[in-house]
């Protein structure tokens, strides 16, 4: 077992990876001074993938939506109790989420971690589903799917990748809906769990206060070999083109809110993090506190400082996404067309695309400040095929002339879309 | 870690937190004093508009410029209620001089910007700039707005309205729609200044490495404010009614809230947090295993206490056709810990809980921040081991006369539309 030293030049931080014999992939960070650890177990299994089929297998198969962030509920269940039980005796603070694209399970805690980690590496490879057990928690999730319909951050959002999206699943709520989850029953989740849940589609990420030889003989000691079975996960063609222009839906709130995103070309790895950071650069300059953009519409009382923006991307979908708080989100829309049409026009401010630069340099190490980010940022970097401080050199190497490329390439109007929350009254 | 505490003249607190392990300095101060639904509204656009400009970066636009430049550092400003008394202030942070890869001195150059958001803010003869005032009352009047959008955070906010009605507790810390609307750039600039010369202050500086610089400003800068402060009192405990009152309201929702509002008049302070933890605070609590896990009824079933109230809060997302069974469990649940029927295993894994949230205090400079702030108001400055000394003492007897000490005072029903109550 090979360990593998990552070193970031330009910060100084470290951490080492190793591919351990069962197959796992395990990144561990030691932080000096940190109290806590947080630990990661994930697996490359989201609410995106619906379609799979292992080495050997003629046919595709096809899941209801949600069942990645059920069988998520459920692994928390073993024979003999529940996973929190386990938890409470070491006194960590466990947790799990599902993402589009991703599930993990987690603990943070300040003592007693080498317990904690034992407990985490169990249970994630003990499933225990019945009937009885998976029938329980069709209320639970059914009252989570109801509370996520009642946020309007969440339903802007998902009508905003309908807008997008014709086929491709991450159009579909990450819970599925109360109908979709009524389908699934024990036999399923055990399908998913064992083509999903294989050591050689998941990674192991602890940082904090932990010594790396501890964590990796625990690994040895909890981990069972398993055999690669060539999984292949499938998507539905997805064309360029956008559904619809624009939604709206009503709501009880307080202030309208919007999403406006445009729909880029989807890409994988080093290529798609060259893409993430020079649409993260290109969004703040467009649209970051200080621009023009943002001091025109703040004025006129169109915005406020609820503004913001992201860049959304995974595994078949990128877009870049402007949100935020108006009476008047058609305005906002116009506002950011005709800023893309003026920069590529006109060109960007060197000095500002520099400045840009510098921020977005600042943000990432931030990040390395804190345990919980660390551990998020080795698994997900992972995930992405990529390495934990790439980011950082990837931003350096970045130009003003990319930024004018991606928007030429990727923002035209025909991409854009908007959706809106808007009040019961209005 | 070092930490330092120095008390300025005026009623001002400067607590310095040196740990070398962060990459990042951070600055926080708290205007404390009383809340009043009078001012709140003003005392929050006064602070507020502090981080839209300066007299030296006149517009947001310049102000934001600067701190990007300054490898994104970040300066905001807040309002929060903490009992009856309302916290006001400003926070900044930013990486430290060694990861700026152009040598600039970003630490002193933030000093200089929070000292001219502070102590020369962009005003004059007694008016905040016009635009910076518009762009911050707007803000605000929004942030009002926006609680509906937040349903479990309203719910609750409507929950304190009831439960602490005739006290400063019912107020918002932002004010209400209707006075935020009606202060004017004078009022808020006046509301600023009395802040200023009269609000409790505390600063609370952490850094990787000492800067005698900070406290230097800090002191200099006051000096020259004619300051007139007193002892806020920090815990006034509600006193419960003696019959539970419930209050509605109805909204097109698919889900429905309860919030339950207990009050205690119990001193003990860890006795109550610990009923408090093992009630409902964890996923082995009693109301996450029993009303959740046992029944279904939600996905989330929790309790916080305000040991400056006096109160627990215990809310829940349920179904319409649910609330009642969901109360019932509650008020079993609550009455299986007056009874005693709890194990040492629960008293234990609420130790440990305490014991792990307590230890990683100072893993974020937040948490440091937060940590000392709330024991300078508990009126003994601990360390969160300390803290924990004073959990490990309480006994099964304090816990159970802890939860013999709650009674149900109101209870607050989001409805959804479709039903009536």
């Amino acid at each position: 077992m090979d360990k593998e030293l990552i070193k970031s030049e330009l910060t100084g931080d470290s951490c080492i990876h190793v591919k351990h014999k069962s197959g796992l992939d395990i990144y561990i960070c030691e932080m000096p001074g940190f109290s806590s650890v947080e630990a990661l177990f994930g697996t490359k299994y989201g609410s995106v993938n619906t379609m799979f089929r292992q080495k050997g297998d003629e046919k595709f198969t096809t899941v209801p939506e949600g069942i990645a962030h059920f069988l998520e509920h459920k692994l928390f269940e073993n024979e003999d109790c529940d996973v929190f039980e386990l938890y409470a005796k070491t006194g960590a603070s466990g947790n799990a989420f599902t993402s589009f694209d991703k599930t993990a399970y987690l603990f943070s805690c300040s003592k007693n971690y080498q317990e904690s980690l034992r407990i985490l590496l169990d249970f994630v490879q003990k499933p225990y589903f019945t009937k009885e057990t998976v029938d329980k928690e069709q209320g639970i999730i059914g009252q989570e799917i109801k509370m996520t319909n009642d946020n309007p951050e969440w339903r802007v959002f998902f009508n905003m990748l309908r807008c997008m999206y014709h086929s491709h699943p991450v159009k579909i709520d990450i819970a599925g809906t109360v109908e979709s989850i009524a389908q699934i029953d024990a036999d399923l989740l055990y399908k998913c769990y064992y083509t999903f849940y294989n050591l050689n589609n998941m990674v192991l990420s602890v940082a904090g206060n932990i010594s790396a030889d501890e964590v990796l003989a625990i690994c040895d000691e909890c981990l069972k070999d398993c055999d690669d079975k060539g999984l292949e996960t499938v998507f539905p063609d997805e064309p360029d083109t956008i559904v619809r222009k624009e939604i709206y839906e009503k709501q009880p709130v307080g202030t309208s809110i919007f999403h406006i995103g445009y729909k880029c070309k989807a890409c994988t790895g080093k290529e798609k993090l060259r893409k993430t950071m020079v649409a993260s650069v290109v969004s703040s300059l467009l649209s970051d506190a200080s621009s023009d953009m943002y001091q025109r519409l703040l004025k006129a009382g169109i915005i406020n400082s609820s503004f913001g923006t992201e860049v959304f991307t995974g595994d078949g979908y990128f877009t870049v996404i402007f949100s935020g708080e108006s009476d008047s989100p058609e305005k906002v829309r116009d506002a950011v067309a005709d800023e893309v049409d003026r920069m590529i026009k006109e060109g960007i401010c060197e000095k500002d695309f520099q400045r840009i630069k510098k921020s977005t340099y600042g943000m990432l190490v931030r990040e390395l400040n804190n345990v919980e980010a660390v551990a998020n940022l080795m698994m997900n970097s992972h995930m992405e095929g990529i390495g934990p401080y790439d980011a950082i050199n990837v931003l350096s190497g970045i130009t003003s002339a990319d930024a004018l490329e991606f928007m030429k390439n990727e923002l035209g109007r025909e991409r854009l879309v908007m959706s809106v929350i808007e009040g019961e009254g209005e | 870690m070092r930490y330092n505490r120095t008390e300025l003249s005026g009623n001002i607190g400067f607590s310095s937190i040196i740990d070398e392990k962060f990459k990042t300095a951070s600055l926080t101060v708290r205007f404390i004093t009383e809340l009043s639904g009078k001012e709140a509204a003003a005392n929050a656009l006064g602070i507020g508009v502090l981080s839209s400009s300066s007299a030296e970066y006149k517009t947001l636009a310049e102000l934001n410029e600067k701190l990007s430049s300054l490898y994104g550092a970040a300066l905001n400003t807040f309002a929060r209620k903490r009992g009856d008394v309302q916290v006001l202030g400003m926070t900044a942070s930013w990486i430290t001089n060694r990861y700026a890869f152009d040598g600039e001195d970003v630490d002193s150059e933030m000093l200089g910007i929070i000292h001219g958001c502070i102590f020369e803010p962009n005003a004059e003869n007694g008016v905040f700039d016009a635009d910076s005032y518009m762009i911050t009352q707007k803000d605000l009047l929004d942030r009002i707005d926006a609680e509906l959008n937040n349903k479990r955070g309203y719910a609750l906010s409507r929950a304190a309205e009831i439960a602490f009605r005739g006290e400063p507790a019912e107020f918002s810390c932002y004010g209400t729609k209707e006075s935020a609307s009606a202060v004017t750039s004078a009022e808020a600039y006046s509301a600023y200044r009395k802040l200023l010369e009269t609000a409790q202050v505390e600063i609370c500086y952490i850094a990787p490495e000492e800067n005698n610089a900070v406290l230097e400003m800090f002191r200099e800068s006051f000096g020259t404010v004619n300051r007139n402060s007193g002892k806020l009192t920090f815990r006034s405990v509600s006193p419960a009614r003696a019959e539970t009152v419930t209050e509605s309201d109805k909204f097109d929702v698919l889900q429905c809230k309860m919030v339950m509002n207990f009050k205690t008049d119990s001193d003990d302070l860890f006795g109550v947090k610990m009923l408090s933890t093992i009630f409902g605070e964890t996923p082995v609590s009693k109301l996450f295993m029993n009303v959740r896990e046992k029944l279904s009824l939600c996905y989330y079933c929790a309790c916080r206490f305000t040991y400056s109230k006096g109160s627990i809060m215990v809310d829940i997302g349920v179904e319409r056709e649910n609330i009642e069974k969901a109360k019932a469990e509650i008020l079993r649940q609550l009455d299986e810990m007056k009874k005693g029927n709890f194990t040492d295993a629960e008293m234990e894994s609420a130790l440990l809980s305490l014991d792990n949230a307590l230890t990683q205090i100072g893993d974020t400079p937040s948490s440091y921040s937060g940590w000392y702030f709330e024991r300078f108001c508990d009126g003994a400055i601990v360390t969160p081991s300390e803290q924990y000394e004073n959990y490990k003492k309480v006994t099964k007897e304090r816990i159970i006369q802890a939860a013999n000490s709650l009674s149900l005072d109101s209870v607050y029903l989001m409805l959804d539309k479709e039903e009536q109550a």
